[in-house]
């Protein structure tokens, strides 16, 4: 019995018709505007002739790249508090693929290397030196000044640097010549940026230039990474922008007019990212803005919309996408949840926070604050990253190497307190092995990477490196599923995760191709779901999780879920599990059953890995340990794309 | 025994009291003597406005200078009184960060710029780490272990005696299910074949030879018959084809050689007396 189908190239080239051309048009069209895929009107102007050849003008990204925006080194005050020894160079070589000694003295070495990085560290108490040697002429006019500057200024200062210690020590250092502490010296920025631009591989590897701006205040979580676009020579025109008064401030408001500055003064192109709402007690996502309790305004909405295209979602401090309270009919949501307090546990949760803090609630309310506004501040694309601070991005559940350089593998952390204070109490085993940023660009480049992160076209993985396709259109068909090109036919006849529908055609409702492949090295698919939210009629905000594509034969009910559980193939006292259950791929069309023209609407793909060990579990087997009984050992690992969103 | 006492909280709780008394006691024996001096000298004004200038872009109006100037003399008052008080001593951040500055300095002044040969004996020295990698261009058949569960095997058959026929890879273009990531793989290194097949897939396509149908490979999706069209293979390159590579590495390693160099040489300063507790007393301290 042969069951291959056979598809004539000519039928293929007929499936394809348009989308040449069209395609090229949509990816300008991307990075001019972001989200704003007019697909239509490129199809109209361009008539479709396809050239002979199927693959000629294919330039849609054709697979992600998966890497991490935010890297913490020993240039981080809290880092090296805890003990980091490696810098940024060090961060860059791991996440390279090369083995490196972590700063607990284990070597240390990813399964795969990553495809880009972002040495985020905070911009508070990042200089040590908060200035280069500036040839100052007092100092020069001294002889031993003299020696030293130029010997450290054409690269020898390896006998400087004990020369000065030594002089230092005994008292002779030469009347203003700066030594460490006093303004001078060199500054932990710029040895950022030169990290970032030796590791900077086009084609191959991507160093991003970037910090973590630390904002703070009572304990609250604001925090963004912020990234450039561009080389050195742009970033090196400033300095980051800090949230100690008086040259920072902790408020948002102000980090935006800092980056309108640099835009505009140096001709880079910055973008920000937040991340652990969860630890913001109420503030990550607000309609009464914390810092001066006054409902959004459209300033506000315009300027978060513009700076901050993404959002961290995923991470080693918890997972943002939604939590029990806010979504109680999903049974994913209850995923390593963060919720007892603030970031430093000086405050605890309130329920009613809860709604301002994850990833689902802000992009319902966004749809809100967009039709009284005008403007949806929250319109983020999603991505996962580490916030390690060991330098080392290893957030693999078998290759985990801690938040923190204290927390690198031994017997004892899982059990020893992450924070602890008189109101509550954070695990060492809570912390989370998550996350990545996948992102589908056309090539491995900054300005490629950074491009399909303002059009948002990326997606979340909790460590896993999951292939994820998700767009949406008005045209797509049960038989695009079997299509030989899916991302072809994706491209040509909707829009990517991040994009936009508008003014749904007659009587039609959105449909969405959707499609996913697990991780080459890693466990099986359970499920992709399809989740939507919307505003009612009532000018209330819904929510409603649809199964998609389930693995094994099961089905889906007539209220669009599937009930029966994958299973589970977990052994956690060996900490195995194998890949009989679930799927390896899956890909399916899926149309909006319950689709109103007139409502804003968004939509975004989660999937679910089949269940495997969870870090606490490799862990118990290599140190031989048992893990107290509140400890979680199993875990479903996930991925959650940007959104597209469905505006009348 | 003494040990064990100085982890009491009370008795922390005591000395934390006492020094407390102490800086108190010692605030106020000195605000009855002459004030200290605290100057801002205008080259320090300078180094404010210039911090100001470097987050800005512009430099800071009266305003904002006054602004820093208080900030700093405040810095100024609670650092000096804190170090008087000895609250920088046993404090384990300030002395991290205090080492960390140590080895910035030897780490950041220590690399001059490297010379050809160096650079051209450590790439000889060093050969794996530089190698260019090989790039293949193939083609594959993919059986979906998920759509052919019960049938892949012979579905899996079938292919390999059309494709023993097939003349080339457009014979075969039809052939097979949709692959999320595509049919034809261009110019990949096997580092990119693993990140997509995984690692057994990589190995067994980089034994394979080109011009034919081959296969099939198994991997977490299914069965894979490639067609290898072209092969370029990587090999030992020349220094300037890699030139910032080695640099780096080379750097990385004279970076290293330095913060151990500065280290040997101030450890050798110091007299290191380690009183290792013996077996039985280490033995008291930790019951």
């Amino acid at each position: 019995m042969i069951r291959l189908p056979y598809i004539s190239a000519a039928a293929l080239a007929g499936v394809c018709a348009a989308c040449v051309f069209a395609t090229a048009v949509a990816a300008e069209d991307q990075t001019t505007d972001i989200g704003t895929l007019d697909k239509e009107t490129a199809v109209k102007a361009f008539p479709a002739k396809p050239p002979y050849s199927p693959y000629a003008g294919r330039n849609f990204p054709t697979r992600p790249y998966f890497g991490d925006t935010h890297t913490h080194t020993s240039y981080s005050m809290d880092a090296g508090a805890f003990g980091a020894r490696l810098g940024p160079k060090d961060a860059y070589r791991f996440a390279k693929g090369e083995e490196v000694i972590a700063s607990s003295g284990q070597p240390a070495k990813l399964s795969r290397p990553l495809d880009f990085m972002v040495v985020a560290d905070h911009s508070d108490g990042m200089g040590f030196f908060p200035q280069l040697v500036g040839g100052d002429p007092g100092l020069l006019a001294t002889p031993q000044g003299r020696k030293w500057y130029d010997e450290i200024n054409s690269g020898n200062g390896a006998e400087a640097a004990i020369d000065i210690i030594t002089s230092f020590g005994k008292g002779q250092m030469p009347k203003g010549f700066p030594t460490p502490g006093t303004p001078a010296y060199r500054s932990a920025w710029r040895e950022t940026i030169k990290a970032a631009e030796e590791a900077n591989e086009p084609g191959r590897f991507t160093a991003f230039i970037g910090y973590e701006w630390t904002s703070n205040a009572g304990g609250n979580n604001l925090h963004r990474n912020i990234i450039w676009r561009d080389n050195g020579a742009k970033a090196s025109l400033v300095e980051p922008y800090t949230t100690l008064t008086p040259l920072g401030s902790p408020n948002p408001r102000d980090l935006w007019k800092w980056m309108a500055m640099v835009e505009e003064k140096t001709g880079a192109e910055i973008l920000a990212l937040a991340h652990n709402g969860n630890l913001s007690n109420g503030r990550m996502f607000p309609i009464i803005e914390s810092f001066n309790g006054k409902r959004i305004d459209r300033e506000y909405a315009e300027n978060r919309t513009r700076w901050e295209p993404l959002y961290e979602a995923t991470q080693m401090k918890g997972d943002g996408e939604t939590h029990p309270f806010l979504s109680p009919n999903d049974e994913f949501a209850n995923y390593e949840r963060w919720d007892k307090g603030n970031l430093d546990l000086t405050e605890v949760k309130k329920p009613e926070m809860l709604e301002f803090e994850y990833v689902r609630s802000a992009l319902k309310n966004g749809l809100k604050m967009e039709a009284e506004l005008g403007v949806n501040p929250y319109k983020f694309g999603l991505v996962g990253s580490t916030d390690t601070h060991t330098g080392l991005a290893a957030v693999e559940e078998d290759n985990f190497f801690g938040k923190t350089s204290s927390s690198e593998p031994s017997a004892g952390r899982a059990t020893h307190p992450f924070v602890k204070t008189d109101k509550a109490v954070i695990m060492g085993w809570e912390t989370t092995a998550a996350g990545y940023a996948a992102v589908w660009a056309a090539e491995n480049t900054r300005e490629a990477i950074f491009d399909a992160m303002k059009r948002r076209e990326t997606y979340a993985t909790t460590g896993p490196r999951m292939v994820v396709r998700f767009f949406g259109g008005w045209d797509f068909e049960a038989a695009d599923a079997n299509n030989r090109m899916p991302a072809r036919v994706g491209y040509t006849k909707g829009v990517p995760m991040g994009g936009d529908l508008n003014s749904a055609p007659n009587g039609k409702s959105p449909s969405f191709l959707v499609a996913a492949l697990k991780d080459p090295i890693g466990a099986n698919l359970d499920r992709i779901q399809v989740i939507k939210g919307w505003v009612g009629k009532d000018g209330q905000a819904q929510e409603r999780v649809y199964d998609v594509a389930v693995s094994g034969g099961r089905t889906i009910d007539a209220d669009g879920r599937s009930k029966t559980s994958v299973g589970s193939t977990v052994d956690v006292t060996n900490a195995t599990w194998t890949n009989t259950i679930g799927a390896g791929e899956m890909i399916t069309v899926w149309k909006d059953p319950d689709f109103d023209p007139a409502l804003r609407a968004f939509y975004y793909v989660r999937v679910i890995e089949i269940p495997t060990p969870r870090w606490t579990a490799y862990d118990a087997k290599y140190f031989g340990i048992k893990m107290p009984a509140e400890v979680r050992m199993t875990t479903t690992e996930r991925a959650y794309t940007s959104p597209i969103w469905y505006t009348p | 025994m003494i040990a064990r006492l100085l982890r009491e909280p009370l008795l922390q709780f005591l000395a934390l009291g006492a020094m407390l008394f102490g800086l108190h006691g010692l605030v106020g024996k000195r605000s009855a003597e002459a004030p200290e001096k605290i100057v801002v000298s205008a080259s320090r004004i300078a180094n404010l406005g210039d911090g100001f200038a470097r987050t800005w872009r512009r430099s800071p109006n009266e305003q904002e200078l006054q602004g820093l100037i208080e900030d700093y003399i405040r810095d100024e008052v609670f650092y000096r009184e804190g170090r008087a008080a000895g609250l920088d001593r046993d404090d384990v951040i300030i002395r991290r960060r205090v080492r960390q500055k140590m080895e910035f300095l030897a780490d950041d002044m220590s690399v001059p710029e490297p010379s050809d040969e160096q650079l051209a004996a450590y790439l000889a020295s060093n050969p794996e780490r530089f190698r260019a990698e090989d790039q293949i261009t193939f083609h594959q058949v993919f059986l979906s272990v998920t759509r052919r569960a019960n049938t892949i095997e012979s579905d899996s058959k079938q292919v390999a005696s059309v494709l023993a026929r097939a003349d080339g890879a457009a014979d075969a273009m039809a052939l097979g299910d949709p692959f999320l990531l595509g049919e034809e793989f261009h110019g990949v290194s096997p580092s990119k074949i693993t990140g997509i097949f995984g690692e057994d897939f990589s190995k067994q396509i980089a034994a394979m030879e080109a011009g034919r149908w081959q296969g099939p490979i198994s991997s977490g999706f299914g069965q894979h018959f490639v067609f290898i069209s072209e092969r370029i293979s990587g090999g030992s390159p020349l220094l300037d084809a890699v030139r910032p590579a080695v640099r780096r590495e080379w750097a990385n390693a004279q970076r290293l050689e330095a913060e151990r160099k500065l280290y040997a040489s101030l450890r050798e300063r110091y007299e290191i007396v380690v009183e290792a507790p013996s077996a039985k007393a280490a033995e008291a301290a930790s019951r």
